[in-house]
Formats: structure tokens, C-alpha cells, sequence
């Protein structure tokens, strides 16, 4: 199957999960409301590492990948997208002044973990990268890890 | 804040500009307004953390780095009619980093919030069933 198939198969396997959780809500923005998911879309420099690290260190589920172009992983009620920096996806696109879409920031998922130390501590003894240590906030503590790529993903304990 | 939701974290310049844009243009309800350190915006299943320089999550990093608005990665606003929802939102008065971009999977145009971060309003080539 061509890249485009695949990632058109992709979608609708997803489009048709999202569906079945649909709830109507009868507002103008009703229509975007129909997906009972959220999806998140990552740009990342290699997708195969970040499969294996979202699948092997978080939990993540891979649902559909599309080679070097696309892939797509699930946990609980996410949807992470991963779309490479070049490629044919409309994510990997430059923009019409010739800026190029590229991993990093600090806009990122939260994912709650019940023991946020003991969370840290395996995932630096498989070498995972944080930006800071713990930090005591006012809702909970909360960590910065990247990914291969360089993107923040938080954890957060509440309390 | 439990886990009943997907929590996503935006580091913004002005939280109650940006409360304000997310309710008024996407729909999201408050759910927790602490401006101008935080708030908490809705549109179920997405939570959408909005964090100030104030906000713990504004602290710089150990070695020095401030937490800032932008880059690339984002949240889709997923729509069944991409044009007339692009026509919706430049009528509001919404900024767009790029115009719409017909990919494999569907089409896509990025809008940036005040402070530059993106949303992704995505129309799948595939429609998805209808709610039931």
C-alpha cells in the first residue's frame, strides 16, 4: 500500500473509534464536538525512536504508522499523532514564508502518574532525559521529560 | 483535575487573553480561572492547562531556560466543513500561520492563539460517522 493509503486507513480506523465515543452537543460547534477524543499532533525528527520510545517508556499503544511518515499511538482517551518534519503528510508542510515545522517547545501533554518519584526514577534508570527536576506547584508536582526528538511530555501527580 | 480528561499544558502570555479567545472562538468553558498565573479551559474530553510566567510551570529550568509560548505542537480542532470555519474565524479576527494544506489524510490550517501557540483545525478526508 502507498504512504497515502495507509495513512487514509489509519485515519478512518481512528475517525471510526473517535465516533463511537461521540457525543452530541447542540451548539455551534457542534460538529467538531462529534469526536470524542482528543488528539494531539507531535512533530518529531525520526518517527520509528519515537514509536519505540512512546510505546516502550510511556505506555503508549501504537494504533497505525505509516513508515518514516506518520504514525499514531493511543493511551487512555489521547491521541498522539507523530508527523515527521519532511515528508508528504499536510503536517510536515512548510509554511508559505519557507518556516518549517520542527520538535520542541514547552506546549506538551500531562500525564498523571499516581507516584511521580517513583515514575522519575525508573524512567532515568532507562535513560530518559528530564529538563528539571520536581517541581512543587500549587495543584501538584509536576517533571519535564523529552522525548528522542526534543519535545516536552510533563507528569504530573495531583495533591 | 482528574484523569477523566486529556490534559494538554500551553505556556501563554496573557491567561485571561487567552481564556477569553479560547471560549469565544473554539467554545471551550471555563473551568478554573486563576489569571493571571492559570486557568483551566474545557471542551470535553480536552482540558487545556493555561499557564503564565507566574504559574509553576513558568518557572525557568535549571539551567537557566524560560518556558515560553510557540513552536509546533498542537491540539486538532477537528471540523466537517475546513473552509467555512477558516471563513468563521478570520471574520472573528483569527490569525493563521499558513493557509489551508490538503494532505493524505485530510486537510489542515494552523491558527495561532495570542500568544502565537497553534490549533490545528483539521477536516478528515474521511467523514466519521454521525453522533448518534
Amino acid at each position: 500500500m502507498k504512504p497515502t493509503a495507509m495513512i487514509a486507513l489509519a485515519l478512518t480506523l481512528v475517525l471510526d473509534a473517535g465516533a463511537a465515543n461521540a457525543q452530541a452537543q447542540p451548539d455551534r460547534f457542534d460538529k467538531p464536538a462529534a469526536l470524542g477524543v482528543a488528539r494531539i499532533r507531535y512533530m518529531v525528527t525520526d518517527i520509528q525512536g519515537s514509536v519505540a520510545f512512546y510505546a516502550g517508556k510511556l505506555g503508549f499503544k501504537l494504533v497505525a504508522q505509516s513508515g518514516p511518515f506518520f504514525a499514531l499511538l493511543t493511551r487512555g482517551d489521547v491521541q498522539l499523532l507523530l508527523s515527521p518534519v519532511k515528508g508528504p503528510g499536510g503536517a510536515s508542510q512548510p509554511m508559505p514564508n519557507g518556516q518549517r515545522p520542527a520538535p520542541g517547545g514547552w506546549n506538551r501533554i500531562v500525564l498523571y502518574v499516581p507516584d511521580l518519584q517513583a515514575e522519575v526514577d525508573r524512567l532515568r534508570s532507562q535513560g530518559v532525559h528530564f529538563r528539571n527536576g520536581i517541581v512543587h506547584g500549587l495543584g501538584g508536582n509536576e517533571i519535564l521529560l523529552e522525548d528522542p526528538s526534543g519535545n516536552p511530555v510533563e507528569l504530573f501527580q495531583p495533591g | 483535575m482528574s484523569e477523566s480528561h486529556v490534559n494538554l499544558r500551553y505556556m501563554v502570555s496573557d491567561v485571561q487573553q487567552s481564556v477569553d479567545w479560547y471560549v469565544g472562538h473554539l467554545g471551550f468553558s471555563v473551568q478554573l480561572n486563576g489569571a493571571p498565573a492559570f486557568a483551566a479551559v474545557e471542551r470535553h474530553p480536552l482540558r487545556l492547562l493555561l499557564s503564565g510566567r507566574t504559574a509553576s510551570a513558568g518557572r525557568p529550568m535549571p539551567d537557566g531556560r524560560q518556558p515560553e509560548p510557540g513552536g509546533w505542537n498542537r491540539f486538532q480542532f477537528v471540523v466537517e466543513d475546513i473552509a467555512a470555519e477558516v471563513e468563521r474565524l478570520r471574520g472573528e479576527g483569527v490569525t493563521f500561520r499558513n493557509e489551508i494544506v490538503v494532505g493524505p489524510g485530510g486537510s489542515q490550517i494552523l491558527a495561532e492563539d495570542p500568544s502565537g501557540n497553534l490549533v490545528e483545525i483539521f477536516q478528515p478526508a474521511v467523514a466519521f460517522a454521525p453522533a448518534r
